[in-house]
């Protein structure tokens, strides 16, 4: 579906000059800030997939998402998704691709809800008849008949992300790309959009590409992830491998042996256990051995996995 | 207020210096023109072309000179609200509008200053016939403009959208100040009615004693003071229903 | 010849969107319109008065005059009814609001006309043809068939001519060159000097305006050709050079579209 090869972007700005000629003196004069957002990226990926598109702020997720769109043209580097190159395909492109810039709203500012929609019909050339069963289907499933009528500027940023939503998969494009599409809502909003995205993929076999501050959505949504820092893949793979971890098991026994299954008592008279496999099978065997007074168990979540991965 | 309108016209030294290079283009196309059309002839409604050429330019320098960008500024104060701080302040609010524009003004000129030669330049000038003369109508002239910017900048307190009418007014008294045609070429009711506007005081009558067209300036002089009375009655008369409309919307 | 009977269609669909989105501001649009066309009488009222005193300027009397004036200022009409939300396309880059016309499957240019219309523009046009068909009766012009359809052409041509200067200009805002100033004053010696006969200037200035800048070719060329002050062979081709011209500036735009960086947030 997509596959992306050495992908690099350097961002290459002349210096601009202000005042009335500074026109001229930028034409003329051609000085050169350079920044390289994408850093030689390789990935695949396949038909039907959530893939979670993680790193911090500033490491090149919403550069590569405006590659893969056609939006930028890379410095260098091979990019074909459905058999497409973004860049010089772009009308070709565009409707096989739906996308929602979280920070940014596609829709008609002035126009109600109802309306935008109908535009984005026609710009993707959809049949009246297909139209309407899909507005339909995206007026159940986001519900959006509180405000179908409301002009968008006068939308909640929840109800305007279920709108973009709504744009974003008019036309069913085999592909979605969603660009922090749960920043700045409440918590019910979030659960709306992760809600459409797990139907969108369901139902249609759409592949989904999410970027994401908020990590409860890959864990709920992605099976897969992909972490960049500055520009560079840094893990790619299952979400089950990065996290693949002992979990860790702490007891306090009425008793204070010096050592319980070889873990000695540590300061504060406690034992901790980094366990693999069986957790309840452990727990019985101390239990049976020693009066157990007090026990927790810390599951390695994802958010300080990545945390470890970024500071290292 | 003054020191702000100064920088303020320096901090849009980009768009001026546009101005003039629009204000060259000016003088020089007007120049053109009435070179073609006066032909061979040595006068016309009583002003030779050298005169008229330094009436001209004169007029265009003087115009862009007491631009007012008062009427703008207050505009967009009171759309953003920003109008507010203003009222607040101790000082009368006209008072500081008008030392703004004063600020700008004097910006403005300091800006237009290397330009003058090159003006002068294109659009030919000769010696003042009568120097004290101008800088009284002058003066004068542009008090009036100043309290005409202020009063139409008042509408802004009735309506919300008044770009267009700032736009026609500029026009208007652009063209009723005779900086493209000397005054004395209107034809009939159109030379009645620039007669009546005040506009003319702010263009013509000015350059029109600097080129000695106009030699006893005791005339204008009592009519423009006349106006200013006028106009700062019409003013304070304003500016209290403003004041009020103000008040009983309550921001 | 499908696609651009589609941009077209799709064109007019987004300019009715964003009609529909102006219709608030329905007051401002009838004073933008008035003020557009008192803004143009002003400019002719000097014409006017200079012409009332001296019947003659270059050889041209009033209805000449006149006609030439018409011309250009239909032409400069045409080009910025269509153009006018081009001129917001440094807000518009700068915004990010960009990116979603590269999103879509349309020319990118379309869908950027299509924002908004230029409002105040048919006030321009209002006055121009109004000028232009009284000059055109008071003039000593046999009309017929090809004058007409010359007249058509030329009007078109003198559109594209300043249509191509002014595009060229705003595909570098593309790439965050601020050309705004620049546009101003080039729209200023359009608007200035297309309106009288190249002759009055003479030597360089002509020599400017006709060949580093082609002013005269919007409506000075064409309106000697039909006012019967012009025989040269080549003249009649003057509309050609809109359409040459309107070519290489959308290369320009292709060009710099190909380098745009978007912004980033
Ligand atoms: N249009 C642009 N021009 C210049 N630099 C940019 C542009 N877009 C992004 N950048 C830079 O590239 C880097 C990556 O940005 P971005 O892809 O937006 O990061 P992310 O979306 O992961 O937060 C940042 O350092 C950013 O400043
Ligand atoms: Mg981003």
């Amino acid at each position: 579906m997509i596959r992306v090869e050495g992908l690099t972007k350097v961002f290459r700005r002349p210096r601009t000059f202000s005042g009335p000629f500074g026109a001229l003196r930028t034409l003329v004069t051609r000085q050169y800030e350079e920044r390289t957002a994408v850093d030689d990226l390789s990935f695949e990926i396949g038909e039907g997939e959530v893939i979670g598109y993680l790193g911090p702020n500033g490491a090149g997720k919403s550069t590569t998402i405006k590659i893969l769109t056609g939006i930028l043209t890379p410095t260098s580097g091979t990019v074909e998704v459905n058999g497409l190159v973004p860049w010089s395909d772009r009308s070709a492109n565009a409707r096989n691709v739906g996308v929602v810039f979280g920070q940014r709203s596609q829709l008609w500012w002035d126009l109600p809800l109802i309306e935008s929609l109908r535009l984005v019909g026609s710009l993707y050339d959809v049949p009246a008849a297909r139209f309407e069963t899909s507005l339909r289907k995206l007026r159940d499933l986001l519900g959006l008949d509180d405000f179908l009528d409301t002009p968008v500027r006068q939308l909640s940023l929840g109800q305007r992300m279920r709108g973009d939503l709504a744009a974003a998969v008019l036309y069913e494009p085999p592909l979605l790309y969603l660009d922090e599409p749960t920043v700045g809502l409440d918590v019910l909003a979030k659960e709306a959009v992760r809600e459409f995205i797990v139907e969108t993929n369901r139902a249609g076999r759409t592949t989904v590409i999410l970027t994401t501050h908020d990590l409860a959505d890959v864990e709920a949504l992605c099976k897969r992830i992909i972490l960049i820092d500055r520009g560079k893949v840094i893990f790619d793979g299952a979400i089950d491998a990065l996290v693949d971890k002992p979990r860790r098991l702490v007891v306090t026994l009425e008793s204070q042996p010096e050592d319980v299954r070889g873990v000695r008592r540590d300061a504060d008279g406690r034992y901790v256990f980094d366990i693999h496999g069986d957790l309840p099978g452990m727990i019985a065997s101390i239990a049976a051995e020693h009066p157990i007074r007090d026990l927790s168990i810390e599951e390695p979540d994802l958010e300080s996995v990545i945390k470890g991965i970024y500071t290292r | 207020m003054t020191r702000i309108g100064f920088r303020l016209a320096l901090a849009y030294r980009g768009d001026i210096i546009m101005t003039c290079v629009s204000l060259v283009a000016q003088v020089f196309l007007l120049r053109m023109i009435w070179t073609s059309v006066y032909g061979s002839r040595p006068a016309a409604a009583g002003l030779t072309l050298d005169a008229l050429l330094a009436y001209l330019t004169l007029a265009n320098l003087q115009s862009f000179a007491t631009q007012t960008l008062v009427s703008r500024t207050i505009h967009h104060r009171i759309r953003t609200g920003t109008v507010f701080f203003d009222l607040a302040r101790p000082v009368g609010y006209l008072r500081q509008m008008a030392a703004f524009q004063v600020g700008n003004t004097l910006g403005g000129l300091l800006l237009l200053a290397p330009v003058v030669p090159v003006v002068l330049l294109v659009g030919s000038i000769t010696v003042p016939v009568n120097g004290p003369g101008y800088v009284i109508t002058l003066v004068l002239g542009y008090v009036i403009a100043v309290q005409l910017a202020l009063l139409i900048s008042l509408i802004g307190f009735w309506l919300m959208e008044t770009g267009a009418i700032h736009l026609l007014y500029r026009l208007v008294s652009q063209f009723f100040a005779g900086t493209m045609v000397p005054l004395a070429f209107f034809p009939g009711f159109l030379g009645a009615l620039a007669e009546i506007l005040p506009f003319q005081y702010t263009g013509y009558v000015p350059a029109a004693v600097y080129v000695g067209h106009i030699s006893d300036v005791s005339g204008p002089v009592t009519v423009e003071l006349a106006w200013i009375a006028g106009l700062w009655c019409l003013l304070a008369l304003t500016w209290s229903r403003a004041c009020r409309r103000v008040v009983i919307q309550g921001g | 010849m499908a696609e651009i009977l589609r941009s077209l269609r799709l064109y007019f669909l987004l300019q009715r969107a964003s009609a529909r989105g102006a219709m608030q501001y329905r007051l401002n649009t009838v004073i933008g319109v008035i003020s557009g066309a008192i803004w143009q009488g002003t400019g002719f009222a000097f014409v006017w008065v200079v012409m009332h005193t001296f019947p003659s300027l270059a050889g041209w009397g009033l209805a000449e005059i006149a006609f030439l004036y018409g011309l250009r200022l239909t032409a400069h009409a045409l080009a910025m009814i269509p153009l006018m939300s081009v001129n917001d396309v440094q807000w518009i880059v700068r915004n990010g609001e960009f990116d979603r016309f590269l999103l879509r499957p349309l020319n990118p240019l379309v869908q950027l006309m299509g924002n908004r219309m230029g409002i105040a523009q048919f006030g321009d046009l209002l006055a121009g043809v109004a000028l232009l068909a009284v000059a055109g009766r008071n003039a000593q012009v046999q009309w017929d068939v090809w004058l007409v359809a010359f007249c058509a052409a030329a009007i078109v041509g003198g559109a594209l001519i300043e249509a191509a200067f002014f595009l060229a200009l705003c595909s570098l805002s593309l790439r965050m060159v601020d050309t705004f100033a620049l546009r101003v004053f080039i729209d200023d010696v359009f608007s200035k000097f297309g309106s009288y006969p190249m002759k009055i200037f003479g030597g360089t200035v002509e020599w400017l305006l006709t060949f580093v800048l082609p002013v005269a070719f919007v409506a000075y060329v064409p309106s000697s050709v039909v006012l019967g002050k012009l025989d040269s062979p080549w003249a009649p081709a003057a509309p050609l050079l809109g359409v040459a011209l309107i070519s290489l500036a959308y290369l320009v735009w292709r060009r710099q579209l190909a380098h745009y960086q978007s912004v980033g947030h």
